[in-house]
């Protein structure tokens, strides 16, 4: 979708992230797993690159929501910010500094 | 409108849990940039309930205080946000996402608009993801799923007795 620099973390800043390198699908969930997680009404989730992805200050503390199924947030804030699968690492959009070309796709 | 009922709620992992009886007042979606923040969202929907209303049945949220006014209850081991507080008030805040059963309560107003996600009343026109061929996802999720059930348990962690 994009394969710009993109930078974004939690409310606080404690979490920090940069990505170079194309994302992958925005999406919107409305399974019950991810109301829950972000305290909402859905989750809005950005598919990272494999490559490209780093956290520049901090790093997310996670809890292991099923099997597979990781969710990390900001243990000092506790803004949602991840969803890792076996097939990648998923952002919420909202972490984003700029969230204008990240338009969900599908739902 | 607000809506009367008792309702309990908590976090993904069920570390915290809360009760609130009367009346939620003003259930809404503030699209301010820090409740989007907070949410790693586009929005928080939130409503109000009267600190003597409420109680915290299980564990306790840590709490960021996201300015001198506000402070924003989550939980320490999931994350999950769960309160937005002005400690001064006579009432709590609370996300709806959060409720055990958040259809119950339907929003009367949204906030903040300044900053709301420009394609807000796109997303429930968007295009439905196919379902998966096999159900072995899904049910692999199912059987290992860590998240607390919508509704109040005896003890927790579940497996002990729900």
């Amino acid at each position: 979708m994009t394969d710009t620099t993109k930078t974004g973390g939690c409310q606080c800043g404690a979490v920090r992230f940069r990505i170079s390198g194309r994302l992958g699908r925005p999406s919107i969930c409305h399974c019950r797993m991810c109301q829950k997680q972000f305290g909402g009404f859905f989750s809005a989730l950005v598919t990272t690159p494999e490559e490209g992805m780093e956290w520049t200050r901090g790093e997310p503390s996670y809890f292991q929501s099923s099997v597979n199924i990781e969710r990390g947030f900001c243990s000092n804030c506790g803004t949602p910010m991840t969803y890792r699968h076996p097939g990648g690492l998923e952002l919420a959009i909202g972490t984003f500094d700029d969230r204008s070309d990240l338009a969900p796709l599908i739902q | 409108m607000t809506a009367e009922a008792d309702r309990s709620g908590g976090c993904q992992c069920g570390a915290v849990r809360y009760h609130v009886k009367g009346e939620l007042g003003y259930p809404h979606l503030c699209h301010c940039r820090m409740c989007q923040k907070a949410a790693g969202n586009y929005f928080m929907p939130l409503a109000a309930v009267m600190r003597s209303d409420f109680t915290l049945t299980r564990g306790a949220p840590k709490w960021f205080q996201s300015s001198d006014l506000v402070r924003r209850g989550f939980c320490g081991d999931c994350g999950t946000p769960l309160f937005y507080d002005i400690p001064e008030t006579d009432f709590i805040n609370l996300t709806l996402g959060s409720l055990d059963d958040p259809d119950a309560v339907k929003p009367v107003m949204q906030s903040n608009t300044g900053r709301k996600m420009s394609r807000f009343h796109t997303l429930d026109g968007l295009p439905l993801e196919p379902q998966p061929e096999t159900p072995d996802r899904e049910n692999a999720i199912a059987a290992s799923n860590h998240q607390h059930p919508d509704h109040d348990t005896k003890s927790w962690p579940l497996g002990e007795s729900s």
